[in-house]
């Protein structure tokens, strides 16, 4: 009996963004990433089809980190001592982009400083030719003074320039436009601030083509369902034609799933627990395709096992669109 | 529009200070203000005052009786400071605000009520929180709080359901559920209780300079579901502007019309409609937006005006 699957049409439809720039249009990279462009539900091929797939960007840092759990350092070897030959790791490994994740440190336990954080950035960039994403600390103060002189020192790249928050938003949008650059806005786990926040950024003529934002998730076990509706939330409203949710949405399960008590800890956990290795890497692909499946645009991971199993269940998921 | 005036509230510092200092000229002043703006009662909210209730309670309804003669919501958690205010209450009926569908709280409060002759407003909540949609609310109206009522031989006539209004910043989809909610407990049981809301509540945590047109804007629609009582702010003006309006079905001016238009899409049970908007009229934009907020067609954001 053939049955007839009803399918919903929508006004609205996600923001389409790509991320860095080629030589032809300003930058230096060898590829760019393009996200969003949907106007249905994710993988829901039946009603609309989804112009471009789940990106997947691998985080590293400046410097050999040292709050990251023993088994992703291990994973990445000597790799991880020097960001130009990280993000070339990772490349290797399949990422679509990179993201450069800066802490309060700098060099040894100077604090971070303009000179050392462009010189970061500027290696990423010689090693790779992905898009890249430059994510600082995470306050106000800091990140302006580390991405300002980044973004002027990358004009035409096409960068994402993050955290972009209500106490700062001012000052890496005009970084921003003054610089050809896009930014990442986060907004704590809250579908009215996630959307105050676009207005803000909106309201200084950036454009729609240039943000991406991050309403914030958490890891399996820990919140994963309240990030998870908020996207929900976020998307449905973006295809009812609310132009303040269409942004696409980058997520980081790595970080979240990493903090987790789950694939921190190796030692004295009950046995029924499993292998540690491998409930890290199930805890952070886990979350990661959950985030894909809630309509996440770019998921950033930190282990390379996990890039690939989070980019086996995308080929899956988006299997019908290519069919 | 019946409207208990909310103002005697401790969240507010004035009253707060003044509290602390018995000043009870503030009170009065408050409380006849209220009156003049056309609070036809008064609700006291004093918080738990788990120390000093029975003395702080009968002492607030001695100042308040001695310049108003409208009957006084005691708004507490703490029944023994209630009950002491009630004591202490000469002129009219008053009112308890409130019981909720807590076993312990619906247990006590009623006997309460019944023992002082006073009016009991009853929330729409059990235990575990305030359900979002219409039909839990109104399920445990006549699951829960009428039938303990009816069992204590507490007359329905004298009790008031609270649906519970809860802000668009963060509780957005409760908003439509709540109209439907007012709507359906108006026929559930015969005689039909009153029904009451705190409308303020819509706009907490907004920005104070958008507070009253989210506030206006819901009451037009919850009156078209039947509203006709309310804990509001009788200092209001385009709040009381909006409700003579209505209940006057002043049609004389643009903006009078599309609350009017509001108010009866409700009524019809019809959805709220652009047609009736003139877009060229940036306050009648202003309303619209703000409908689209309370229907829970747009997310609210503080900025959702210039959006």
């Amino acid at each position: 009996m053939p049955v007839e699957i009803p399918k919903d049409s929508w006004p609205g439809a996600v923001n389409t963004v790509t991320l860095g720039a080629t030589g032809d249009q300003g930058g230096s990279r060898t590829s760019t990433v393009t996200i969003g462009g949907e106007r249905s539900l994710p993988f829901m091929h039946f009603e609309s089809p989804m112009p471009h797939r789940p990106a997947i960007a691998m985080e590293i840092a400046p410097a050999r980190p040292a709050d990251w759990s023993a088994v992703l350092l291990e994973a990445w070897g000597a790799t991880a001592d020097d960001p130009g030959s990280w993000a070339r790791a990772c490349e290797e490994a399949g990422a679509d982009l990179i993201l450069l994740q800066f802490g309060l440190k700098g060099s040894g336990d100077e604090p971070v400083s303009a000179d050392f954080a462009v010189a970061a950035v500027k290696a990423v960039l010689g090693s790779t030719g992905l898009p890249l994403v430059v994510v600082g600390p995470g306050q106000a103060e800091v990140d302006n003074s580390i991405l300002v002189p980044i973004a002027d020192a990358t004009k035409g790249e096409r960068l994402v320039l993050g955290l972009c928050e209500e106490g700062n938003y001012r000052t890496l949008v005009a970084a921003a436009m003054a610089n050809d650059h896009l930014v990442l806005g986060k907004t704590p786990m809250d579908v009215n601030l996630a959307k105050q926040l676009n207005i803000l950024m909106s309201d200084m003529g950036l454009g729609r083509d240039r943000v991406v934002m991050d309403p914030t998730t958490a890891a399996l076990g820990y919140g994963i369902e309240y990030g998870y509706s908020v996207m929900e939330r976020l998307r449905l409203a973006a295809l009812q034609g609310d132009g303040m949710t269409q942004f696409p949405i980058l997520v980081t399960p790595g970080a979240e799933a990493w903090k987790a008590k789950e694939s921190k800890v190796g030692e004295g956990t009950p046995a029924e627990w499993g292998e540690w290795r491998q409930r890290g890497m199930n805890w952070e692909a886990l979350t990661a395709v959950s985030l894909v499946e809630a309509g996440a645009h770019v998921v950033v991971l930190r282990h390379p096992e996990s890039l690939r199993r989070v980019r086996a269940a995308i080929d899956e998921l988006m299997a019908s669109e290519t069919a | 529009m019946y409207i208990i005036g909310e103002n005697i509230h401790i969240i507010s510092d004035k009253v707060k200070a003044a509290l602390a200092e018995r000043d009870a000229g503030f009170f009065q002043r408050l409380a006849a203000a209220q009156v003049e703006a056309g609070a036809q009662a008064l609700d006291i909210n004093l918080g738990p005052r788990k120390k000093d209730g029975e003395e702080v309670f009968p002492w607030m309804v001695r100042v308040i009786e001695e310049v108003t003669d409208v009957p006084l919501s005691l708004d507490s958690t703490n029944l023994a400071g209630i009950e002491a205010g009630l004591k202490a209450v000469t002129k009219a009926q008053p009112i308890i605000n409130s019981v909720s569908a807590e076993e312990e709280r619906l247990e006590a409060v009623p006997l309460v009520a019944k023992k002082y002759n006073a009016k009991l407003i009853a929330l729409t909540m059990g235990k575990s929180g305030i359900p979002v949609s219409a039909d839990e609310r109104v399920n445990i109206a006549i699951e829960k709080l009428i039938p303990r009522l009816v069992e204590i031989d507490y007359p329905v006539s004298d009790l008031i359901i609270d649906p519970l209004v809860l802000t668009v910043s963060g509780c957005q989809e409760y908003a439509p559920e709540l109209i439907e909610a007012v709507r359906t407990l108006q026929v559930v049981w015969d005689p039909a209780p009153a029904i009451s809301v705190g409308l303020s509540n819509a706009s907490n945590g907004v920005p104070a300079a958008g507070r009253s047109l989210i506030n206006r804007v819901y009451c037009a629609m919850l009156m078209g579901a039947g509203l006709n009582r309310m804990i509001a702010d009788p200092f209001d003006k385009e709040q009381n502007e909006v409700v003579r309006i209505i209940e006057q079905r002043d049609a004389g001016t643009p903006v009078g019309r599309l609350y009017l238009a509001i108010h009866d899409r409700v009524a019809a049970m019809e959805e709220q409609t652009i047609d009736d908007v003139d877009t060229a009229d940036p306050e009648q934009m202003a309303v619209w937006k703000t409908v689209q907020i309370l229907t829970n067609k747009v997310i609210y954001a503080e900025s959702y005006l210039q959006q």
